[in-house]
């Protein structure tokens, strides 16, 4: 009963973080992503090319770029609009424009894992190959369904709209100033390549190692984490050909064959071997 | 502020509707929809299965077969479980089990529109063609369009053991058929009789009964005009008769490829790829699968 007063009570201040129940404005513009796909990177390039006069760092970026899972609905309320926002969520139809970023999977499983033993949600020796199983079943983020159900219900929705914007962590990894001038063009924001690489410049993973060092017990995401691990891991894609157990290979690509493929994610063939589909649905057709 | 405060009691309470707040029990079971895809009628077959010793009614549904929308908190959390619980929302990967029914999108704008008339939301002489625009956009509900509500689901869940796909067309044709089917995926123990009483119970006739009587008892027509009917046809493929020909060509255009995946007959030769509408070009190579 106490409790549920105080959640009446922070209702009425408008103090609890409003997650998917968030008001939406007709120009709000939203960066999508899984969780450990780039968003956190994303989200420091968007923010030093829109308010390079604001220097994000980890200090500030849930100001610039507000994540309303961590926020109070009434400061998500008073951010300057047109908001740009942070989520995870899967597919909602009141979102107006959409940035999705996506990355392989088979990335996304390992910087899960090392995170997850970073916030202490599994110990340093959790077998890896049974994370990628529980991973698979969705059972690692279940707010945000499992990787293929986010991606899925973005993709198979929106692609084509124009105010939706496929972006690949990958290339926003070997190509970043052609990616930023397409996000660039997809805001709306007049700019020029000085200032985009002066953005990529400021979001390099050696400048945010520097931040989290410095910085991390004043953001959300790291606050209460172990010091030992960092935030900002390898920053690279492909780690999963060294990491991944061979048999993890391929239960993930059994599982997600159809959407990795059409996402262009090489697959190692791995999943012929005894893989097993967890969904036999239209993306197999 | 009086405003704000009101809520904070009521949220205190329990007595405010949880909507997408919700607390999701692992032995739930949503019956899932796109608006006006045979929802209601389904929540009543169900509610008659579930609960036969209170036929359902328009004025206990909610407490039955509850709508996160518009039942209290505080009745979601004395039900009995398992709890079947109704939703138009787009894929929600919390829902444990999910009953998702599908009905053709030409006879769903039809349906649409005759009750967004009933609700006083557009004038009763608004031409069709007009709400089929904004139809096609999803902009006559707050649950995404009638394609992205459709392949948000079957893209994340179809062939998934904890989902089961009925089309709305097939509960017309045979529902004592389709009804059995919702009791093995439920593992509801309802022998044959107990399946005719539900079809019974909730038949259009019964319903529309129901509606007569009750007209004001549910959010689902309180306030609305009282010379239009909430059951309306309750048939399948009126559209071939009260839907313009070009608005037709204009959902299977945008939509085609969903509704051929779904036994849906097109009417038009193929798909345009021309097109204008947001989400076309996503499902051209979900076309070039199915061919």
């Amino acid at each position: 009963m106490m409790n549920r007063l105080i959640a009446g009570g922070k209702h009425f201040f408008g103090l609890h973080p409003p997650g998917r129940n968030l008001r939406v404005f007709p120009d709000d513009v939203f960066l999508v992503s899984y969780p450990k796909s780039g968003n956190t990177w994303t989200r420091f390039l968007i923010a030093n090319l829109v308010y390079p006069d604001k220097s994000p760092d980890f200090s500030n970026i849930n100001d610039l770029v507000p994540d309303p899972e961590a926020m109070a609905k009434r400061d998500l309320e008073r951010t300057a609009r047109p908001r740009l926002l942070k989520s995870h969520q899967y597919f909602d139809p009141r979102y107006p424009k959409v940035i999705y970023i996506v990355r392989d999977p088979r990335d996304v499983v390992l910087s899960e894992y090392h995170f997850d033993i970073k916030r202490r949600a599994i110990p340093d020796d959790f077998p890896l190959a049974q994370f990628v199983a529980r991973f698979i079943r969705g059972e690692v983020n279940h707010l945000s369904g499992t990787w293929f159900e986010n991606a899925a219900s973005w993709f198979y929705t929106r692609r084509g709209d124009p105010r939706f914007l496929l972006v690949k962590y990958e290339s926003l990894q070997s190509q970043a100033m052609e990616e930023m001038e397409r996000i660039a063009s997809f805001l709306g924001i007049a700019t020029d390549r000085e200032q985009i690489a002066f953005a990529i410049a400021q979001s390099s993973a050696d400048r945010m190692r520097e931040l989290e060092k410095k910085q991390a017990h004043l953001w959300s995401s790291t606050r209460e984490t172990r010091k030992d691990k960092p935030f900002i891991r390898s920053a690279k894609s492909g780690g999963w050909r060294v990491e991944l157990p061979e048999s993890s290979i391929a239960e993930i690509e059994g599982a997600w064959s159809g959407l990795m493929r059409e996402m262009r994610y090489e697959l190692s063939g791995s999943s012929l071997v005894g893989a097993r589909r967890v969904h036999s649905g239209l993306e197999d057709l | 502020m009086i405003k704000h405060l009101m809520a904070g009691i009521q949220r205190g309470l329990g007595l405010h509707r949880p909507a997408r707040g919700l607390l999701i029990l692992p032995d739930d079971i949503f019956l899932v929809s796109f608006p006006k895809s045979g929802n209601t009628w389904t929540r009543f077959l169900l509610a008659n299965l579930r609960f036969p010793e209170q036929p359902a009614t328009f004025e206990n549904i909610n407490r039955l077969i509850p709508d996160p929308e518009g039942t209290a908190k505080r009745d979601f959390d004395r039900m009995p479980r398992p709890r079947i619980i109704k939703s138009h929302e787009c894929f929600d990967p919390r829902y444990p089990r999910v009953v998702y029914i599908v009905r053709d999108p030409r006879d769903v704008v039809v349906s649409q529109y005759h009750y967004h008339r009933k609700l006083r939301k557009i004038e009763d002489d608004s031409p069709i063609e007009k709400f089929a625009t904004r139809y096609l956009a999803g902009e006559t509900c707050p649950h995404g369009s009638w394609g992205q509500n459709v392949a948000t689901w079957l893209y994340t869940s179809e062939g998934s053991p904890r989902f089961l796909l009925l089309r709305y067309e097939d509960l017309l044709a045979d529902t004592a058929r389709e009804l059995a089917k919702v009791v093995a995926f439920l593992n509801l123990t309802a022998g044959p009789e107990l399946i005719a009483q539900a079809v019974e119970r909730s038949s259009a006739d019964n319903m529309r009964k129901l509606e007569k009587k009750q007209p004001d008892k549910n959010e689902l027509m309180k306030g609305s005009r009282k010379d239009l009917s909430f059951i309306r046809a309750a048939g399948s493929g009126g559209w071939r008769k009260d839907l313009p020909a070009p608005v037709a060509a204009r959902i299977e255009a945008a939509w085609g490829p969903l509704m051929q995946h779904l036994g849906y007959e097109l009417s038009s030769p193929t798909p345009s790829e021309t097109s204008q509408v947001p989400g076309v070009r996503s499902q051209e190579n979900l076309m070039a699968r199915l061919s």
